[in-house]
């Protein structure tokens, strides 16, 4: 007879998880106590969003589940915001909360919040467990639900009567899908089918054998061509497969935040980002083209600036494996839907195979695009010149990195700088909070990247707003002694938010000054965690002084953890910059 | 006004989410019917949407876990999510284009 918790962990164990962020409270006691000798290690954060961006972080590098616990009530509605960011993002997520007892359930019981349903339509399937019995098949179904297709966030509720409980167990199970859903699945990646989408119709075959050959016949009629790459690429593990189609396709190539990486910078074809952030290459090449291979972007507003201004004389072809992001935003041309692990390889056949196939560019001058993109240097960036030093900062940084280092980006102004100059072919090295945008995502995150990857050097760069609202996590980072390098690009404003002002509200600065900012090095100290300042004086001259580039260096190597602060102009901005609303051919470069 | 048919697992939450998509859009709901159907379980829903709602819609629902069938009351007419939308034509700033970017 094994307890309901011992099975849980029984269960988590089959499905290959040895690491789980949690934080524990009352109604999941009975699975912390059942912890020790487990297998499974348990990371304690300092807070349950903590725990779930952790577990977010260590998803992201491994394309495995993270696993994040936490109890009822507000222990569960700690875990919301992580929830909408694994959906935005595709992560693969497992959040397991305590409930309270079965007997209780409706009652406003102590810590009682009815968190299946307040996530039901931030996750991809949960379950509130009834019967000690459900436990094996919901941690399965939890799981395989959270991996397949688009991967994303579950939540699996278990009263606290149910851990407790006990049961005959002899060993986990393994969730196989009814014939129909897997059918579903399959007619869903069939896309197109008429008027219906059904477990039974029939697909047109969007996507296949002749689906293809309309494109390839499309590429050659095409005068300027491009490809736009989004997060799809890394999370179905086609990276190898993309890069050999674009170098074989020869065509401007960009990528949204989340596909930084899947295409090696140094590509001939590769003109920089792309969205309201972008280089002026990648957003002007975006708007002129006249057929847009979209290959797993779900493009978002971000990516498309006015969707009805999006790339205006463009067909276009969209490699997606949601079915709910086709047709979103623009209506696409052809569909084709599917797992990029597939399709693109598919794609690449058909494309050879054609008689006439695009190898060589040669229809599609775009050399302009591509001077333009190597021109994007520091200058576009900042004509004004306020963000220099911290451009220069982050250039210091990313070059001496040791390779396959990992950056996580908080979200704001230094988001978009570390976007826009990282220059890393590492699929999985970039890692943010694109879709939600959440602030306080990057220091948790890096916690659960440096145990995924004990020897990588695990960079975290945060703004100041952001670090302070996860800041608890240092001391996760220090009693595990993790040597995540931490940087805070240090405004004193809400950056991004004040940038918007500054630009679209006549600088009316309101509520985004943080001026009277604690001394994060003495907080990290409080911490005992090493910490060390750098004021942009330092970054004006160009190269940097040896100092300077020891003490970057010195910080970047360190065995243990360490913060850096570095000070930046208050009123710096990002540019090139599209305003909200306006077509991605509208990019401001500069105040005006 | 327009009547969509969801088939579906009648699976915790399922239901549900069927009709989250449709209440994230701030859309009215006049007539709601989930059932029993052949071993599994039917919604009709009667929704007033503009042709890239209902796109979208059923885009979303077909997304849902335990979802089987989505389709529409118009039999042997093109679904709605085969037709374009936003129109690249359309301005912002019209009733139908701001319907278009919803």
């Amino acid at each position: 007879m094994l307890k309901g918790a011992e099975i849980v962990l029984q269960c988590l164990r089959a499905e290959g998880v040895d690491l789980v962020f949690g934080y524990p409270g009352g109604a999941i006691m009975p699975l912390y106590d059942a912890l020790e000798g487990s297998g499974v290690r348990h990371i304690l954060t300092r807070h349950e969003q903590g725990a779930v961006f952790a577990a977010e972080g260590y998803a992201r590098v491994t394309g495995k589940p993270g696993v994040a616990i936490a109890t009822s009530g507000p222990g569960a509605t700690n875990l919301v915001t992580g929830i909408a960011d694994a959906k935005m993002d595709s992560v693969p997520l497992v959040c397991i909360t305590g409930q309270v007892r079965s007997a209780l359930i409706g009652s406003d019981a102590f810590q009682e919040t009815d968190v299946f349903g307040m996530t039901l339509s931030l996750t991809k399937w949960s379950r509130l467990v009834r019967t000690i019995d459900e436990i094996p098949e919901a941690i399965a179904e939890g799981f395989y639900w959270a991996r397949s297709g688009r991967p994303g966030p579950v939540v699996i509720d278990i009263p606290t009567d149910m851990l407790k409980a006990k049961k005959e167990f002899s060993e986990p199970v393994k969730f196989v899908p009814q014939p129909r859903i897997e059918q579903a699945a399959k007619n869903s990646a069939n896309g197109h089918s008429g008027n219906s989408h059904s477990a039974n119709g029939n697909g047109n075959g969007a996507g296949r054998g002749g689906t293809f050959d309309a494109v390839v016949t499309m590429l050659q009629k095409a005068q300027r061509p491009v490809a736009l790459v989004g997060a799809g690429a890394k999370l179905s593990g086609a990276v190898t497969e993309l890069r050999r189609l674009l170098d074989d396709l020869n065509i401007p190539s960009f990528a949204t935040v989340h596909g930084l990486g899947a295409i090696p910078p140094q590509a001939s074809h590769y003109l920089g980002m792309v969205g309201m952030h972008g280089t002026r290459a990648a957003n002007m090449a975006l708007h002129e083209t006249d057929l847009l291979l979209v290959l797993g972007a779900r493009l978002d507003d971000r990516v498309t600036g006015d969707p009805s201004r999006f790339a205006p004389f463009a067909k276009i072809v969209h490699f997606e494996i949601d079915p709910a992001q086709l047709d979103r935003v623009r209506a696409c041309e052809i569909p084709v839907l599917g797992d990029l692990a597939e399709t693109i390889p598919a794609f690449h056949t058909a494309l050879g195979q054609s008689p006439t196939s695009r190898k060589d560019g040669e229809k599609c001058d775009w050399s302009e695009w591509r001077a333009l993109a190597c021109g994007a240097e520091r200058a576009e960036l900042d004509p004004r010149g306020l963000a220099q030093p911290t451009i220069r900062f982050l250039d210091e940084l990313f070059s001496r990195l040791p390779q396959d280092s990992v950056v996580i980006a908080d979200v704001g102004q230094h988001q978009m700088w570390a976007a826009q100059r990282y220059r890393s072919s590492s699929p999985r090295g970039f890692i943010t909070s694109g879709g939600l945008g959440a602030m306080g995502f990057a220091l948790p995150a890096a916690v659960g990247v440096q145990l995924a990857k004990p020897q990588t050097c695990v960079l975290c760069v945060s703004g100041d707003g952001g670090f302070q609202m996860n800041i608890q996590e240092l001391a996760t980072v220090h009693r595990l002694g993790l040597p995540v390098k931490m940087v805070i690009v240090d405004n004193k404003y809400l950056g991004m938010v004040r940038q918007w002002q500054q630009l679209f509200y006549q600088r009316n600065y309101a509520e985004t000054d943080l001026s009277d900012n604690p001394d994060f090095v003495e907080i990290a100290k409080a911490y005992k965690i090493p910490a060390r300042r750098l004021n942009e004086d330092a970054m004006r001259e160009f190269p940097v002084s040896q100092g300077t580039g020891d003490l970057i260096d010195g910080f970047l190597h360190s065995r243990g953890p360490e913060l850096l602060v570095f000070d930046c102009a208050p009123e710096a901005n990002v540019f090139p910059m599209v305003p909200a609303g306006a077509s991605l051919s509208e990019m401001v470069f500069e105040e005006e | 006004m327009q009547a969509f048919y969801i088939r579906y697992r009648n699976t915790q939450g399922t239901l549900m989410r069927i009709l989250n998509a449709v209440s994230r859009r701030a859309l009215d709901m006049p007539s709601v019917r989930a059932e029993e159907a052949e071993g599994d379980h039917q919604v009709i829903l009667l929704l007033e949407v503009t042709p890239k709602q209902a796109a979208q819609l059923e885009r979303e629902w077909f997304s849902i876990v335990d979802v089987l069938q989505v389709s529409t009351v118009h039999a042997g007419l093109p679904a709605a999510w085969t037709l374009p939308h936003p129109p690249a034509s359309v301005a912002g700033n019209t009733e139908e284009g701001l319907a278009a970017r919803a």
